[in-house]
């Protein structure tokens, strides 16, 4: 089964202990990679239009913490991940069951790691706008940060699917 | 232990990283389209705040695309199950063109929204015909590309084979439904592209400054 694709010959023989090790370390990773991005492009920002506007520093503060908020996604998702990982006997690492339970923590890592990048540098853009035009007339401050809110969710659409894929990394049992 | 799971070995990675790439692109495109009409709406309210609330349409259509993604996600991951039914490479290979086919049409539809929605919301609600002219492009773009998403990748996923017979029988989630669909799409683009056609004629360029 499986003998005529040559890519099979190749993932066979890579542990699934590989995949969900990868799968870890890029969902808290590249969502701290997110998180930095976005704070960095809003901090400069905020920064620099309080020169000529200081009121507006304490409430932009929460365009940062909206950042921020992504790599706390990042965190509970790679903790949560690391405690789907189970020793299997030696005999059964490369069985068809523990293939997939290292296939499930892989790609589930990657789905919270890259969508918590990209939810952290929409979020980021969007609050280095919400500052300057706050500075600028501060009705606007609420407005924009409705559309903030809906960049953020795209964090949480990550974790969900992530959670939802992990529930399939079922190692064999150690019974054979 | 091997007698409760059918199917290829690998073909689960490949399964997964279907449902990974629906979600991903989706959420990259949804993204970019948040992202750049947030800054158009930002920009604009600075000159005329009162008009803010009206052009969050193009967001709200961005973050739609991320709903979709998830969705798509969510029904392929739960697809992959070789306890209960046996998943070969057929069934890997298609759940992975069903997520990019999703995953790819969201990042594209996202970006067309970004730059619609934030020329849009810059130059087109100076005129006021020109919000309703905003909403139906932003609108067309959305549901076009969205559909072709969500039917295309539900298609692919619901593709079965039997392999009793000789290989003889492949089960489509409708033929039918493939023909009104073409037809469809082929119709909407149409009306899109004269929309945004007339759409293009009233733009008012900004004075400048």
């Amino acid at each position: 089964m499986g003998d005529q694709a040559t890519w099979s010959h190749a993932l066979v023989k890579i542990s699934p202990y590989t995949f969900s090790a990868i799968g870890i370390a890029v969902a808290i990773g590249v969502s701290v990679l997110g998180a930095a991005w976005g704070i960095y492009i809003t901090g400069s920002s905020l920064i620099g239009a309080a020169i000529k506007a200081p009121r507006i520093t304490s409430k932009n503060l929460i365009s940062v913490i909206f950042c921020e908020a992504v790599a706390i996604y990042g965190v509970i998702v790679a903790i949560i991940l690391q405690t789907k990982l189970q020793s299997v006997p030696t005999s059964q690492i490369y069985a068809p069951e523990s293939l997939r339970a290292g296939y499930a923590i892989f790609a589930s890592g990657i789905i919270v790691g890259f969508a918590n990048l990209v939810c952290g540098l929409c979020v980021g853009i969007i609050g280095s706008s919400c500052a300057l035009s706050d500075a600028q007339n501060s009705s606007l401050f609420v407005k924009i940060l409705v559309i903030e809110i809906f960049g953020s969710a795209l964090g949480l659409f990550g974790v969900i699917v992530g959670i939802i894929m992990s529930a399939q990394a079922s190692w064999p049992s150690k019974a054979v | 232990m091997s007698s409760t799971f059918s199917g290829d070995e690998t073909a689960p990675f490949f399964g997964f990283l279907g449902a990974a790439a629906a979600l991903v692109f989706s959420c990259m495109g949804a993204a970019y389209g948040t992202a750049k009409s947030g800054v158009g709406v930002a920009s604009m309210g600075v000159m005329r705040p009162e008009l803010v609330m009206k052009s969050i349409v193009p967001v709200v259509m961005a973050g739609v695309l991320g709903i979709y993604g998830l969705i798509i996600a969510v029904i392929i991951s739960t697809g992959i199950n070789p306890k209960a039914k046996s998943y070969y490479l057929f069934d890997g290979y298609a759940h992975l063109s069903s997520g990019l086919a999703c995953g790819l049409a969201g990042l594209s539809a996202g970006m067309a929204i970004g730059i619609v929605g934030d020329a849009g919301v810059r130059y087109g609600l100076l005129p006021v015909l020109s919000l309703f002219l905003l909403i139906w492009l932003v609108a067309m773009v959305d549901t076009v590309i969205g559909l072709l998403q969500v039917k295309c990748s539900l298609l692919l996923c619901c593709k079965e084979i039997h392999l009793h017979s000789n290989l003889k029988v492949i089960k489509i989630a409708g033929p039918l439904q493939q023909r009104l669909l073409s037809q469809f799409t082929k119709h909407l683009l149409e009306f899109n592209i004269f929309f945004s056609y007339c759409f293009r004629m009233n733009c008012v360029e900004p004075e400048p400054q």
